[in-house]
């Protein structure tokens, strides 16, 4: 498979363009990060819990997580208004190459997904100063929520396979990203086994523990376990939980791409 | 300019093709053959099968039964070797608005892999030669007229050897269909196949070699326009529309006693359509005839007309095209 077609970076450009010439996108995809987490700080940021850190310091990876998510509600509709525009289907007699189309979008929904990972990094551990080990571990922590954020992103594409309209692809969305969060215990805890099958449960683990738990980055990611669902630690490794957010991103590109080949014949 | 001599040779075959979705046929058993350099037009009424039929030929939707061939590539099998070959321009206006009219067609021609800076001059001189100024503004502050030639120009950039336009002049005014049927005709006469899917009987009139008439998914009747007015109607038309519809039933009946005329059509409740032989001689027995009828109240508009695709398709059909 030919990865690195360069229609699929001349697609991506073209829906930064299409993304960068609006106001809506400023207010929506970059006012969302900064409203979220002043939002998360006025509710958590007084609470304390122990060994000097507030509540905040132990939600942020949870909300970085929770508000990456929501990639796939945004994938969704813009990816859905391109179908139902007619501009899929013009693509479609041209040699673009659907796969092309489908990375094109992921590489761009996550162009902004990182541009709102750093805007909360840099209100959080910057402005609002949120607690963190060493930046060798912060920025492991920006890469897992990324990863997950693609994650999330391929979601969304395929959602907009299966939906006829814009409106189908967000009730679709949401449907899928509201119950996934709470099942997740990503954003409050949840004592279930069925945490071990959400991305965002691995993501939130693996984040936290690197930046707010222990000591010594190197201990963490290689001999520390990962804490499961009963608060006691689990036989996995962190780099184990990385090696899952992995998987399930490529396993999300991959279904990706063929969902998307088969769901939007015309 | 000097027309290119083209070597006549198939190079779309239809054979026996048909579109269902669910109970609706949308294209029902349609045969055809379009010779390279030819302009081919696809002539009938909305929801007659047009779209489907350059959907089904541009790839885009897969037959119920049947197939067609584009140089010889099976639109079954063959997609990725006819998406190299043609353009499509679609009805509805399908161009990115937040981006400018030269980002949209070099967007275009990146995807039919020409380099940027190719694709930039291709931009500029069809931009220019279908008369859209402002190449630089986004399309969303384009006039529903710039916003359709955009729309025709991203179909043609990569200079396809068969261009499918599906109602392209739809929406313009007379001066913008002026350029765009000139625009049409310049590349047929470079040699370039079109297949071209209108109601306009006008359009489809002055700029076709063949024309094939739909109506509900089959077509009816082809051949050139000059053909089919022929086969299918008098040389001359006469269009009465009376004041009073109890009029038009008078003057129907006394058009069967004036053996010039060869039928006659009512459309809506007060229009006579009289299709009739020969030229002036026979229009003038035939007036002389009807005003002699008596008890008849004025008549709103009568107008003295050469046959179109129009009647063509009244006589076949019974109905207008508009209709």
């Amino acid at each position: 498979m030919d990865i690195l077609d360069k229609k699929m970076i001349v697609i991506a450009i073209k829906n930064l363009k299409d993304s960068f010439r609006r106001w809506e996108y400023y207010l929506f995809s970059l006012g969302f990060p900064i409203m979220f987490t002043f939002l998360f700080y006025f509710i958590l940021g007084s609470q304390g819990i122990s060994n000097g850190l507030s509540s905040f310091d132990y939600g942020f990876p949870g909300m970085i997580i929770y508000a990456t998510s929501v990639g796939t509600v945004s994938a969704a509709i813009g990816f859905a208004s391109d179908k139902s525009s007619g501009m899929l289907e013009r693509l479609d007699t041209m040699p673009t190459g659907r796969k092309n189309v489908f990375l094109g979008s992921l590489i761009s929904e996550s162009i902004t997904l990182t541009l709102q990972i750093i805007i909360m990094f840099v209100l959080g551990y910057v402005i609002l100063g949120v607690y963190f080990n060493n930046l060798l571990g912060l920025l492991i922590g920006f890469l897992v929520s990324l990863l997950f954020g693609i994650s999330a992103v391929g979601m969304g594409i395929i959602i907009a396979s299966v939906s006829k309209t814009p409106q189908i692809a967000n009730g679709f969305s949401l449907m899928y990203y509201l119950p996934i969060l709470f099942i997740s215990g990503s954003l409050m805890p949840f004592e279930s086994p069925i945490v071990y099958f959400t991305p965002p449960y691995w993501a939130k683990q693996v984040y936290m523990q690197i930046t707010v738990m222990g000591h010594g980055l190197e201990e963490q990611l290689y001999s520390s376990s990962l804490i499961g669902y009963t608060a006691e630690a689990i036989p996995i490794p962190i780099w184990g939980g990385v090696l899952i957010i992995f998987g399930f991103t490529l396993i999300f590109i991959i279904l990706g791409i063929i969902i998307f080949q088969k769901k939007t014949k015309f | 300019m000097s027309n290119t001599v083209i070597e006549k040779s198939t190079v779309i075959e239809i054979q026996n093709i048909k579109k269902h979705f669910k109970d609706i046929k949308a294209v029902d058993g349609v045969s055809l053959n379009i010779q390279k350099g030819e302009l081919f037009s696809i002539l009938g009424p909305n929801g007659a099968g047009k779209s489907t039929l350059a959907r089904l030929l541009t790839t885009v939707l897969t037959p119920t039964s049947g197939d067609a061939t584009i140089k010889g590539h099976s639109i079954k099998t063959g997609k990725s070797s006819i998406i190299k070959l043609i353009g499509v321009c679609p009805q509805e206006i399908v161009i990115y608005d937040i981006l400018t009219a030269e980002e949209n067609v070099i967007f275009v021609a990146q995807m039919h892999d020409i380099p940027f800076k190719k694709a930039k001059e291709k931009a500029k001189t069809l931009l220019e030669k279908l008369d859209i100024g402002g190449r630089k503004i986004w399309a969303k502050k384009f006039s529903g007229g710039m916003k359709r030639r955009l729309n025709l120009i991203m179909a043609l950039v990569h200079e396809p050897e068969i261009l499918f336009l599906d109602e392209p002049t739809a929406g313009l005014d007379p001066q913008a269909r002026r350029i765009v049927w000139d625009f049409i005709r310049d590349l047929k006469n470079k040699g370039v196949t079109i297949v071209l899917m209108t109601h306009d009987m006008i359009e489809a009139d002055s700029l076709s070699d063949h024309v094939a008439i739909i109506d509900h998914g089959k077509i009816i009747a082809q051949g050139s326009p000059t053909e089919l007015k022929e086969k299918h109607g008098s040389e001359n038309v006469i269009e009465i529309t009376f004041s009073e519809k109890e009029d038009l039933n008078i003057v129907k009946n006394q058009c069967d006693n004036i053996s010039s005329v060869n039928n006659y059509n009512v459309i809506g409740e007060r229009t006579l359509l009289i299709s009739f032989k020969g030229g002036m001689k026979n229009f003038i027995e035939i007036f002389q005839k009807l005003i002699l009828v008596e008890n008849i109240n004025d008549v709103e508009t009568m107008n003295f007309r050469q046959n179109t695709l129009e009647d063509v398709f009244l006589n076949l059909t019974g109905r207008r095209l508009r209709d």
